[in-house]
Formats: structure tokens, sequence, C-alpha cells
């Protein structure tokens, strides 16, 4: 027998994608966790093995920024997931409704916010709720509500999650096109069997429809949870670098950048950026893993 | 008493007309078949009457009571449905028990009755299993176990078989129609095959183009169809259509003959040249010509035709059907 | 309409929170816009109304125009976006197209390590990345962009479209064996234009992130001459942050081009995220 030929198209192919993807992504990404086990001394690189994360997560200097960072970003998280989340899937349930008219005009607009940029969207939210300009306050003042109006984004308790709501506005129409993707899946004769077993409505919704798009939930919220840790452009574009009031909105992407770049009297260091991105890597890592392993596993793929 | 009895039912999806002037009673413990060509709205009919549609005119009686407003779930009527709509996120004993389950039934009646619908279908085994689990054949007895626990006044089946290969059909056409004798429930029995019609049917209605053309037991059917449709639809292989001037110079009526009632005669009326046989063991199919009119003989056991080889029809005059212009017997 | 099935105050009720959360999300960037055609005065005085013949005014504009070379901010995100989305389609359906096809020695672990991608955030790597394209000079250009962008996007592009390649029909890429064409053509010419709506939903799937990234514009090209429009408008922004006019006019300049293009392309983004595209 021959020798089997070399199929070289099938190298042809694959080439640029992987040499791209491993030149600009990979390399980078592995070459940032190992720049994290090094430290500058006089201009010279010094391997430093894990002093890095021991003065991040323990330093007074830094330690309080990284775990003030890190707690907000949980919380920016956990707004997410409680408001965004929830608004998704009850537009999607309305939307999916099969003698709804105007579906395709409402979702098209829930949708508009989503394709805005950061910049946009932070600057347009700023100016809204700026007490300067006053529309806020006066749209509370017409429901007899102007007590409750407060310089949202510039008071350290609500500023974070003032910008973590602007981000659900964002991109709740995220999880409205997944969840009504998945409820379109669900064929029209089981909603027709509950019908007939007397499962109607909210009772349909609850036994039926929302196990069923469970596995899509669960794709929604380690989205939400990558895109969360990976967040910096809202706030950079809103809050500055320096994310105020005071800190009170830093998260790990605003975190990681000042390190990185330097910021008025701070002076930028890659060493310390990079085990800050190293940090966020990991929980991003922990976050998927946790996803596919322990939901995805456990959860059963129904076969539609 | 009935079971359902339909009166002038309409249904229209704007401004198509899918199901017009339908009147027909099923009585108790009858099995009735609904069959015709597809898109005849046979499958609007049956959802009409379960009430995943609204008749646009007419009224709907399940058991006596008007339903017209009535959720399906209400109605005292259980679906099978072609797909079988398992729900698939439950295993084949919470399918069966949802809808009780959901009426509040007691816990020892919800389980006595699927230990009764488990033990008619045999699914004892797979009562943990999840409808991924099962095979065509398995899913389709847990639809009709679905539908058996609930003890319904009419059952209503949708296509049940399409989804199933032919010898698991033959099966389950039988398990259908033994499960109709256990339970002694009125059936209502959705299809497109008129094999399964013939077999299962106390009564069929033939439809086409939302009408109903004729309502009668198999038999009376099959030997005194109301026009050339039914005759055509119903008989396997359909019966011959051709010109009675064939025959009788000067007819203008359409003559039909079943193939069965064909045979072999050199005196036969009927001069054929053979086009294609069809040796099936049992029976022989010929498709043959009589000048420009295909025809197809079904012959008794085993014959050494050939194609290509002429060769004379005959049949006896009381088995020839005659139609005028119109499709109605002449 | 079924009456068994559906009550009217049912109807109503959903349309009543549809409308209102169709408001929320439409009225800041009304807002917006309606704001950047008027007057300083009225920005103030009637936020809500629309501008009419006394407060209209384009001045907004002009400075916007003046100050910021807004037209090159815009071509170079158009050059930065389209060559990414090129790349990103060209690449991964070649690479999507070799997974799906054949089988050959760690052609899995290849489908993982692409994959891997998907959940992993580039901006990781962002240290690196600079360095890295700081030693190449690509610092300020815009290939330093286009790279990051198509490394970023190919991982999903080839997870979508070798799930659209594998529906493709084996008989008809044998039948064009068969009749003699090589891989290479089965590929651009059969295959290729089988699976043009999956590419178009990538596409739409990679625009968006592309052209609103500010990240990777401010870190690799915050040169004037390659400042895309995103960071175009947010250095804008911020050094007039007091002129009202001209940060609303900025930001509508901004929402415009986008909005544009998401009112031509909504039925197809709309279709591309429905079809199940991504599971």
């Amino acid at each position: 027998m021959s020798r089997p030929r070399i199929r070289w198209h099938i190298f042809v192919f694959l080439a640029p994608a992987v040499a791209i993807y491993t030149a600009v992504m990979i390399v980078p990404i592995v070459n940032t966790l190992r720049l994290a086990l090094y430290t500058r001394v006089d201009q010279d690189r010094v391997f430093a093995g894990l002093d890095n994360f021991r003065t991040l997560f323990f330093d007074p200097l830094w330690a309080g920024h990284f775990w003030n960072a890190l707690g907000n970003n949980f919380w920016f998280f956990l707004i997410h997931m409680l408001v965004q989340n929830p608004i998704g899937i009850a537009l999607a349930a309305i939307l999916s409704h099969p003698r709804l008219r105007f579906a395709a005009l409402y979702r098209s607009a829930i949708f508009v916010p989503t394709i805005l940029s950061f910049v946009i969207v932070g600057f347009a939210w700023k100016l809204i709720l700026s007490p300067i300009w006053g529309i806020a306050p006066s749209m509370l003042d017409a429901v007899g509500l102007k007590s409750l109006f407060a310089p949202w984004l510039g008071r350290e308790e609500y500023a974070l999650t003032t910008l973590a709501l602007i981000s659900v506005w964002q991109f709740v129409g995220i999880p409205m096109m997944l969840i009504y993707a998945a409820l379109l899946s669900i064929p029209d004769e089981i909603l027709e069997a509950g019908e007939v077993d007397g499962i109607t409505g909210m009772a349909a919704f609850w036994k039926i429809k929302l196990p069923l798009i469970l596995p899509s939930i669960g794709i929604i919220s380690i989205l939400t949870f990558v895109g969360n840790f990976n967040a910096f452009d809202l706030i950079y574009a809103s809050q500055g670098a320096l994310a105020g009031p005071d800190f009170a909105t830093d998260i790990l992407g605003t975190f990681m950048y000042r390190t990185f770049f330097g910021f008025q009297l701070q002076l930028g260091d890659p060493h310390m950026g990079s085990a800050i991105a190293s940090a966020m890597f990991a929980i991003i890592l922990v976050g998927v893993c946790l996803y596919l392993y322990a939901i995805q596993s456990r959860m059963r793929r129904y076969q539609l | 008493m009935t079971a359902l009895t339909l009166t002038h039912v309409s249904k229209s999806f704007g401004a198509v007309d899918v199901l017009k002037d339908i009147s027909l009673s099923v009585e108790e413990g009858e099995f009735v078949v609904f069959v015709g060509p597809s898109g005849c709205g046979k499958s609007t009919l049956l959802r009409v009457i379960a009430g995943l549609e609204d008749a646009t005119a007419g009224e709907v009686r399940i058991g006596g009571d008007l339903v017209n407003r009535t959720p399906p779930s209400k109605r005292g009527i259980a679906m099978v449905f072609q797909s079988y709509a398992l729900y698939p996120h439950l295993n084949v004993r919470k399918n069966m028990t949802l809808a009780l389950r959901q009426e509040g039934q007691p816990k020892e009646v919800i389980e006595e009755r699927v230990a009764n619908a488990s033990r008619m279908l045999n699914l004892d085994p797979y009562l943990d299993r999840y409808p991924s689990e099962l095979s065509g054949g398995q899913r389709q007895r847990v639809a009709i176990g679905r539908a058996i626990v609930r003890q319904p006044k009419l059952f209503l089946f949708d296509e049940p078989l399409s989804n199933l290969d032919a010898a698991l059909r033959m099966n389950t056409r039988i398990e259908i129609a033994n499960l109709h004798r256990q339970l002694s429930a009125s059936m209502i029995y959705v299809t497109h095959d008129q094999t399964e019609a013939m077999t299962l049917a106390d009564k069929i209605v033939v439809l086409r183009d939302g009408r109903v053309e004729q309502i009668g037991t198999p038999m009376e059917l099959y030997n005194n169809p109301a026009n050339q449709f039914v005759a055509g639809f119903l008989g396997s292989p359909s019966m011959n259509f051709f010109p009675a001037g064939l025959v009788n110079e000067g007819d203008a009526r359409t003559m039909g003959i079943r193939p069965e009632d064909l045979f072999l005669s050199d005196t036969g009326p009927l001069g054929a040249r053979v086009v294609h046989v069809e040796h099936l063991g049992g029976d022989t199919n010929v498709i043959a010509d009589v000048q420009s009119h295909q025809i197809t003989a079904r012959l008794f056991g085993q014959h050494g035709i050939e194609t290509g080889q002429a060769l004379r029809l005959g049949f006896k005059p009381d088995k020839i059907y005659h139609f005028d212009a119109g499709g109605l017997p002449a | 309409m079924n009456k068994a099935r559906t009550n009217p105050a049912n109807t109503i009720a959903m349309h009543g929170a549809l409308i209102a959360y169709t408001l929320i999300a439409l009225f800041p960037v009304f807002v917006i816009l309606v704001n950047s055609f008027k007057t300083r005065k009225a920005i103030f005085r009637e936020p809500l109304a629309l501008p009419d013949a006394d407060s209209f005014s384009l001045s907004g504009y002009q400075t916007v125009l003046k100050q910021g070379d807004f037209f090159l901010y815009f071509q170079n995100s158009m050059i930065v976006t389209l060559a990414s989305l090129f790349f990103i389609l060209l690449f991964g359906a070649m690479a999507a197209y070799a997974l799906s096809e054949y089988r050959f020695r760690g052609g899995k672990f290849l489908g993982l390590y692409l994959a891997l991608g998907i959940m992993i955030p580039i901006r990781i790597g962002t240290v690196a990345i600079l360095e890295m394209m700081v030693a190449t000079g690509l610092v300020n250009t815009h290939w330093a962009l286009i790279l990051v962008y198509t490394a970023q996007g190919l991982p999903l592009a080839v997870f979508i479209l070798t799930e659209f390649m594998r529906q493709v029909s084996d008989d008809l890429k044998n039948a064009g064996r068969i009749d003699g064409l090589s891989e290479y053509t089965i590929f651009f010419r059969l295959v290729l234009p089988l699976v043009r709506p999956a590419m178009a939903t990538v596409a739409v799937f990679n625009m968006i992130p592309i052209w609103n990234d500010l990240w990777f514009p401010l870190i690799l090209a915050p040169a004037e001459a390659t400042k895309t429009l995103t960071l175009g408008s947010q250095v804008f922004i911020g050094q007039f942050v007091t002129d009202w006019n001209a940060v609303l006019s900025a930001l509508s300049f901004a929402i415009l081009p986008v909005l544009v293009l998401y009112v031509i392309f909504s039925r197809q983004l709309i279709r591309g995220i429905t079809s199940g595209a991504v599971k």
C-alpha cells in the first residue's frame, strides 16, 4: 500500500485562522500570565514568582483597591443577574405570545440600546441624570416623586448600582433575544398538549416553558458573567479611569487599566497590570468551568 | 347518548374557508375516522373539536354540552398528537400525571390510573425514563397513556401513526383497536391513510376541501360510494375510471370498476396491452392500457403475464359503477 | 382570534408592558437626538420639546465639524470594521470547512482549541498585545486593531460556521469531487454560497462590538490619524463637557450611523440571533 498522500489543503484552510488566533490571542494571554510573575528592577525584568499576587492581595497599598474592585464587580454582576435577565425573560415571554401584534416592532425597538456604544450610552445617561440639565428631576416631578431624585452618578452609595442599571438598560436586548429564540423553538404541539391538559397562561410558563429554556438561561448567565468581569468601557466613558466618586465604581477592568497605564501620579506597571489580568482570567475561568461542569452536565438536554 | 355533535360548523382563516358547514355526530363508544387527502381540513376539524381552534360558525357539543366557549382542558377530551408532544423535561410518569395534578386529583386516584394505563400499554419498565430515552413506538404509547389517564369522554387522535415505520404502524393499529374495545370509549381518529380508516373505523367521515363527502361504515362506503371521489379514495389499489364508451358505444358516463373485480377472460369486453406487472406473491397487479386509458387489475394468485403482452379483461356487470360528469352516481 | 383561549385584558396588559419598556429603551436616544438640534437655551428650558423655528439650531454640529475630524474617525471605523469582518469571515469559514469536512489527527483538539476563545476575553492579554504591537511597530496603525478584532472574532465564527457547514449535503461535495473540482473550488464555489446566511449572521454579530469598542482603540491606536469614531467621540466629549450643544451633536453623530445600519440590518440581525445560531 502506498503512503497516504498529505492533504495540504487541510493545512491551507486552517493555517490563517490558527496562526492569527494563536499569535494575537493565545500567545499574548499566556504571555500576560507569564509577565505577572516578573517585576521590574532598574529597567530589568526580574522573575518574582508570586510576589505580584502577594502584593495585589495583601499589600495595604494595593489590596484595598483590588478587593474593592472585585467586590464592585460582583455587585455589578449580581444586578445584571437579578434585573437584566428576569426582565429579558419576561419581555421574551410576552413577545413570543403567538397572536401578539407588532411583535417585530417592539423587538427591534427594545434592541436599539444594545447596538449603541458604551460611550454614547454612558454620556447619554450622564446627561439625563445630571442635576444641571434636569431631565430626570423634572420627570420625577411630573409624577410627584421629585424628592426621590439624587445625583445618582455622583454619590458613592448609588453610583455603582446606577451604572449597573444603565448597563442593564443597554443589554437587556440580548437575553430577550436568546430567550425569545428558545421559546420559539418549543414545538407548538407541546404547548397545545399542555392546553388540552389544562396548563395554560402562567402555569404553562412555569411548568413547561421555563424548564425547557433552562439551558438558554444557563448560557445567558455565563455570557453575563464573562461580559461583566471583562467590563470597562461604560465606567471609563462615564466616570473616567479613576472610576469615581472615590473609586466607588471601580471594577477589575478599570483597575487593570489604571495600573497598566498609570494615572495622574501613579506610574504604569505592566507587571501588576498583568497580575490583575491573571486574576480576571482565573475568575472567568472558574466561572466558565463551574458552568460547564456543574450546570451543563446536570441540566438534562431535552430533545425537542 | 351522542358523544359529539357538530352542527353546521364552519372555520375560516381570513378569506380562506377551511371547513364548510360540517354536521355530524359521534355516538357513545363509537370509533370514528376522519379521512381525506392532505389539506382537506380533517386536522382543523379535530382541532376545532379539541378547542385549539374556534369555529367561525356552528355548534360543537360534547356529551350534550355546548362547548364553543369552553377551553380545551374543560371539554372532557384527551388528544394524542401527531408528534406525540411529550413534555421533554418530564419523565413518563410525570408526563402522564401532569394534567391530573393540575386538576388537583387526589394522589391515590392518580397512582391508580397511571398503574392501569401503564399495565394496559406495557409501559411499566419505562415510567422513570425521559421521552428522549424512548423509541418512537414507546413514545407513541406514552402519548396514548397520557390520554387514557384523564378518562376523557372523547379521545382525539391526530394522525398518530404517521411517524412510525410500516411494521410498527401495523402493530400499533391493532393495539389502538384493542384499546378501543377495552375502554369502549368514543374516539375520533384523523388519518390520510385509507387502510387505517377501513381497518379501525366503526364509521368513516370522508372529507374533501373542507366538506363532508360521505359518512358511513367502511363497507357502506366501499360498496355504495356517494360519488366518484369517495369511490376513488377508498380501496387499494384504487378504483379504475374510464369512459363508459369503451364498453358501450355512445355512453357518455364514466365507468368505475375496482381492480379486484377485473379478471382474465378471453371474451372479456376490455382489450388491454400490459404496461407493467407487479408480482406480490399472493396477488398479481397488472397495469395495462385500454386504448389510451391506464387501468389496474388485481388478480388473485400468481400469473405468468409479461410486459407488452395483449390480454382481455372481463368483469361482472353488478360490480361496475357509473358516474356522471359531476362525479355523482348515474 | 380564538375566544376560548385569549382574553382582551391580557392582550392589553401585554401591549402595555411592551410599550412601557419600548419607551424606556428609546427615550434616551430620543432626548439626545432631539436636543442636538436645539439652541442652548432651549435645551435647558424645554428638554423634551421638539425643535421648532425658534429653538432650532445647528451650532453644536458646527462646533463638532470644526473641532473634531469626525469624517476621518468615521472612515477609520469603517476601515477597521470592514477589514476585520472580511478576515473573520474568510479565515473563519476556511477553518470551519476544514474542521467540518475532513477527519484528521488532532482535528477535535484543534476545534476545542479554537473554541476556547469564545469564553475567554482577549482583553486579558492586553499587556502582552501592546508589547507585541510596539515591538512590531504596528501601534497606531489600522492593522493593530484589525489583527486583534480578527483574532477576537474567529473563535465564535469558526464555531457557528462549523455547525452550519456540517449541514451542507455530503452528496453535493462528493458530486463536485467526481466532477473533478479541487477542494478549494468546492469550498469557494459550492459550500460558501450555501452558508451565506450564516456568514451574514457572523458578520452582524461581530460588527457591533468592533464598531463600538473603546478599549483597544484607546490602547493600541489612540493617534489622531487612526482614532475610531467611538474613541473620537469619547475624547471629543471629554474636551467639550460644558458645551452642551457640541456634546449632544457629537453623540448624535455617533448614534446616527449605527442607527441607520441597524434599521437596514435589523431583520438580518434578529433572524441571526433567533435562528439558534448560538446554542
